[in-house]
């Protein structure tokens, strides 16, 4: 079974499972909260993915041309032409891209051996998971912790120290700091490897089921992958959760700062409340939810980072794959990818705001 | 005449200032007060008087960038100005206690009712058990008239009113020796309010409270105060008892207001205006501050010299009233008055 | 804490007096005792804006050299001292360029010998630089001409000898060379290298890339691209948007509900990749790169737009406006438009910083801009693979990138702290 669906699997059925409950047990307001959310999801996609499917068409040129080259004969191009239905009306182009979506046949890549861009897609995505997931992680602890303290210690030389600190990381060109990081870490003090998932030679030996090398690793009990693979790990993930965690901090400061100055702050003050408390909690539990909501914007971020993160470090993920796609001037697969970066989205657009529906009372009840 | 027993709290020569746009103001200036065990005291002014702002300092609470600059803060024979804020922190809460005036905004919408009643037990009493602390919630909001399985719900699933009375159990938890009440029923109705008022009267016989009650509403302070302060332009004006302040208010501001209040029984006549407006703290008039405004200013005194806030000539310590129509000065004499 | 106390027995002299009566100054002058630090943070990104405004906008002031002008050696060092090939001449001789050895058709030797060692990559420079001489000497009509007649030696003293003694007429050798043998021929000279000119460290300030061409004079003239995107790519956005929101905003109902989702789905998803699929559908060219950042930034001046006007519109002092039939268009102008103003500006500010670094991504993966354009990320892309022996290829485009983005991005961020009313103290 391939890893794509493997992880779908994983994620969709708890997923799933959790989704039914709260339906079941949740409030009215819950309830139908949800059902627009999950309703506001095809729409977004319809929409992102007609985008990619018109642009693509906007094409001066003919893709197969260009993507064969001089190497092709006017027959095979046409035949290609015609095996692929460029010729027909663009409505009807247009109809069979959609049930394609929804089927998930992306059909074989133009160049590259023509494989079947979903077994491609299918290795990749896992690669990209393991470097993103982590990376957002690594954001959300520095920013929120940093955001919190930064609002609690407001107009004093830790605040400004901790602003000046997210509004020059984020000023900082993602790509930029992975070369330095390569240079000085990997190259100067040998610390890390600076390229790749894993050793190559290691790789030989690992045996995979879910693509997600370290945890193959574990799953296999091979200790020389795992150490290899989290090694390899280190510098990309880091690189792109610093990035991310000035938009973080941020966000969360602003929000705390807003918290801080609502009437029931002063109130648990007026009780006796230590102040570690309203801040950690009070503040904090209630500024939480604007940043969750934001969230999942912010993944937006996130995959962009992704993208040039992957091709400095030769990362063999989603996004490496889509750069390579276009300089092979690969339009089938370059179309395919967007897609499913665009479902991607949505589907955490729609995990995130269903969490929210979790932390905030209001909607809750 | 009051004992010194008898007074839990005395304010004296308090000044709070707070940094503006415009330089340095003074919120609070000067004002002494003193507050009977087992009494409500009303403590009324238009917005921007300074009310708000000496509630919010007599528990020596974080309010923006305003400070105490001078006085003194005496609560049960202490002074709470010497105190560390983490003496302070054990102060509030359980022996001073504050109900503010919206209780959608200043109960935590994200923490349950019987949360905020616990928490506040707990900080204080930590060696009570978690279930003797609900016990107690539960107890205190049914004595208050909300049903005790309600305690469970959140802030937004309850009513305006239910949300005052929640702020009171607050106050009442470990059984404040004083409550402030910051204009606790401007965001009620008129009904609900009376009941809220009805509720104060009975809580400060049984629990043997003493109210500050802070409003600019004058008919709540009639309804159930038991003495009366009139503050303006951050100095107190008058005080005294709240029947005599009613019934013959030395003050002329006093006396506005009362005017004021439309009054259904009497028909006709215009509704009555104050002229002017409250003046600009960064620059208050110089000399008896009201003195712009009131009709029975006199020109060689008021506009010079500032009034003292003392018993008017022959009566008890109890009243006091900063206006020269009550006070002697050399100037009146010249004049005639 | 000490409270400010405005002491008004202190002199102020007559010129500032009436500065500050002008109003914005004085405001401003306030403002820095009130914002505090954020001030500063306005002030410092503002200068800083400026510069690079400036920079961007004459870039021959500040940079030595052409973007594109290969005149260094490859791959020099910052503060290295370029080893340029030397000429060497007898001190009698009277010569002191490589062009003085130019013959024209009357001189008896037309070639003119000069000495090199053997295998040196000194002898490739000379005949290159010769050989560019030559075109421009035949191309001004002198009728001069210069082509050498190249002698290998195998040491440094065998070239020197030649021309101590007449068998050549100069000799070209590196610096370094010249330097060790120097001493043992007096009566030679190296008056300057084969370019002209004489060459100190100073000239490549940040060194010098894979093809020679000066990093500092390239960082200079990248301004001038990199600034173009960022505003215009925001002002596109801008014009686009903001009309957008404002429709939206007042009119309600469907118009608002179809624009929104739509909106919302293109903010959603990742800007990166959406420019990478436009630039590479469009082809490679500053105009698509524009346009393809722009599409990306109207869904952010759609939103806040929209959200303010929103909020404006249910205003009693708007609905009050309408009671008494004030058209909508004077509405939108008088009430509405002041109100989006102040955030439209913080926005467009972060909005240039994005597109600077957006752009700089995609350069940076090869798309957007032609190849041959002076951009930091195209420098940064090129120099990626020389990051083990040249770190300054990829080093300062970054540092540049990052400075003027994070100029733009402290302006925003102080103006925020200073013009969001939910922010400051009571």
């Amino acid at each position: 079974m391939s890893p794509l669906a493997l992880i779908f699997l994983i994620i969709g059925i708890p997923a799933l499972i959790g989704l039914a409950y709260i339906f079941v047990r949740g409030s009215a307001g819950l309830r139908r909260y949800i059902l627009t959310r999950i309703g506001l999801l095809i729409p977004m996609v319809f929409i992102l993915a007609s985008l990619v499917f018109f642009v693509m068409r906007v094409l001066p040129g003919d893709p197969v041309r260009s993507s064969l080259g001089p190497k092709g004969s006017a027959e095979t191009v046409a035949r290609m032409r015609e095996q692929l239905g460029l010729d027909d009306p663009l409505i009807v182009q247009y109809g069979r891209f959609l049930g394609d979506i929804v089927t998930l046949d992306f059909g074989n890549s133009l160049t590259g051996g023509r494989r079947p861009i979903i077994d491609e897609m299918s290795e990749r995505f896992p690669a990209t998971l393991e470097l993103v997931i982590p990376a957002a992680g690594l954001a959300l602890l520095i920013g929120i912790v940093g955001g919190t303290l930064a609002a609690a210690r407001r107009k004093r030389p830790f605040d400004y120290a901790l602003r000046l600190y997210s509004v020059v990381i984020y000023s900082i060109p993602v790509f930029w700091l992975g070369l330095i990081f390569q240079l000085v870490f990997g190259v100067r003090l040998g610390w890390t490897p600076i390229a790749g998932r894993i050793d190559p030679v290691i790789a030989t030996t690992l045996e995979r089921t879910t693509n997600i090398l370290w945890l193959d690793a574990i799953i296999t009990g091979n200790w020389a992958a795992l150490w290899s693979s989290l090694s390899h790990l280190v510098l990309p993930v880091v690189t792109l959760g610093l990035i991310l965690s000035g938009v973080f901090l941020r966000l969360t400061r602003v929000n705390v700062i807003e918290t801080l100055q609502m009437e029931y702050i002063g109130a648990a003050r007026a009780r006796g409340i230590r102040e570690r408390i309203v801040v950690g909690s009070h503040a904090l539990k209630n500024a939480i939810i604007p940043v969750i909501t934001l969230l999942g914007l912010q993944v937006a971020i996130l995959l962009a980072g992704a993208v040039l993160t992957e091709t400095v470090f030769s990362w063999p993920g989603m996004g490496q794959y889509l750069v390579q796609r276009i300089s092979s001037r690969d339009y089938t697969a370059v179309q395919s990818v967007i897609t499913m970066f665009a479902m991607l989205v949505a589907l955490i657009s729609l995990a995130v705001d269903i969490v929210y529906s979790l932390v905030d009372p209001r909607v809750r009840y | 005449m009051a004992t010194s027993s008898d007074i839990l709290y005395s304010v004296r020569n308090l000044t709070v200032e707070y940094e503006t746009r415009h330089g340095v103001v003074k919120g609070v200036d000067n004002v002494s007060l003193d507050i009977r065990r087992g009494e409500i005291l009303g403590l009324v002014g238009e917005s921007g008087s300074g009310k708000s702002t000496l509630g919010k300092a007599m528990m020596r609470l974080r309010n923006g960038s305003a400070r105490i600059t001078s006085g003194e803060l005496w609560f049960d024979g202490q002074n709470l100005m010497e105190l560390s804020e983490r003496q302070m922190r054990d102060l509030r809460g359980s022996r001073l206690g504050m109900v503010f005036q919206d209780p959608m905004t200043s109960l935590n919408p994200v923490q349950r009712i019987v949360e905020h009643l616990t928490e506040t037990m707990l900080t204080h009493e930590p060696e009570w058990t978690e279930e003797e602390a609900r016990a107690r919630a539960e107890e205190l909001v049914e004595r208050l008239g909300i049903r005790r399985e309600r305690v469970k719900d959140y802030p937004h699933q309850m009513s305006g009113g239910m949300r005052q009375r929640v702020m009171i159990a607050l106050a009442l938890a470990l059984n404040c020796d004083l409550v402030i009440a910051d204009e606790p029923t401007t965001s009620l109705d008129v009904i609900v309010e009376a009941k809220f008022l009805d509720l104060l009267k009975e809580l400060r016989d049984e629990f043997n409270l003493t109210i500050l009650l802070i409003t600019h509403n004058i008919g709540v302070v009639a309804e159930v105060a038991d003495r009366v302060a009139v503050m303006y332009a951050a100095k107190l004006v008058e005080i005294g008892d709240v029947n005599q302040v009613f019934e013959k208010p030395l003050h002329p501001y006093t006396e506005g207001l009362l005017k004021s209040v439309p009054n259904i029984e009497l028909d006709s006549g215009a509704l009555y205006k104050m002229e002017g407006s409250p003046p600009d703290l960064s620059s208050p008039p110089p000399g008896c501050r009201f003195h712009p405004r009131c009709p029975y200013m006199m020109e060689e005194v008021c506009p010079i010299y500032d009034p003292p806030f003392a018993p008017p000539e022959g009566a008890s310590e109890d009243t006091r009233v900063a206006c020269w129509l009550h006070h002697p000065h050399p100037q009146k004499v010249a004049i005639g008055a | 804490m000490n409270l400010p106390v405005q002491d008004q027995e202190t002199a102020v002299p007559q010129w500032e007096e009436e500065l500050a009566r002008v109003g914005f100054v004085r405001r401003l002058l306030r403002a820095r005792k009130w914002y505090g630090a954020d001030w500063w943070f306005v002030a410092i990104s503002s200068v800083m804006v400026l510069a690079f405004i400036v920079v961007a906008l004459f870039p021959q002031w500040f940079a030595p050299y052409g973007p594109h002008e290969q005149v260094g050696p490859r791959f020099l060092a910052p503060g290295e001292t370029p080893d340029l090939p030397l000429l060497i001449v007898r001190a009698d001789s009277g010569l002191s360029t490589l062009e003085d050895l130019a013959t024209g058709p009357d001189d008896e030797v037309s070639r003119p010998p000069i000495a090199v060692l053997r295998g040196a990559p000194t002898a490739g420079a000379l005949r290159e630089q010769a050989a560019l001489l030559d075109d421009e000497l035949q191309e001004s009509d002198s009728g001069l001409r210069l082509r050498p007649n190249i002698r290998r030696y195998d040491t440094v003293e065998e070239v020197l000898q030649a021309v101590q003694e007449g068998e050549a007429f100069a000799a070209v050798l590196s610096s370094v060379q010249y330097e060790e043998a120097a001493g043992q021929f007096p009566d030679l000279d190296a008056p300057s290298d084969i370019s002209g000119g004489v060459a100190s460290a100073g000239d490549f300030l940040l060194g010098t890339n894979q093809i020679g061409q000066d990093v500092y004079s390239r960082l200079i003239w990248g301004t001038r691209v990199a600034l173009i995107i960022g505003f215009s790519a925001s002002l596109v956005a801008l014009f686009l948007g903001v009309p957008l929101g404002l429709v939206a905003g007042y009119a309600g109902g469907k118009i608002d509900r179809v624009m929104t989702v739509f909106m919302d789905s293109l903010y959603a998803f990742p800007g990166l990749i959406l420019a990478i699929a436009i630039t590479a559908v469009l082809g490679p060219s500053i105009l698509n790169v524009i346009i393809a950042i722009a599409v990306l930034y109207i869904p952010t001046y759609y939103r806040i737009v929209r959200g303010q006007t929103l909020s404006v519109k249910q205003e009693v002092y708007v609905e009050a406006a309408r009671s008494i039939g004030a058209k909508p268009s004077t509405i939108l102008r008088r009430y509405i438009y002041p109100n989006v103003i102040p955030s439209v500006s913080i926005i467009f500010s972060v909005n240039i910083a994005d597109a600077i670094i957006t752009g700089a991504g995609l350069s940076f993966l090869g798309l957007g801009l032609p190849p041959s354009t002076a951009d930091w990320g195209i420098d940064i892309a090129r120099g990626q693979e020389f990051i083990q022996t040249a770190w300054w290829l990829v080093t300062f485009p970054g540092l540049a990138i990052m400075l003027v983005v994070l100029a733009f991005t402290m302006l925003g961020e102080g103006l925020t702290e200073i013009l969001n009313p939910k922010l400051r103290d009571r």
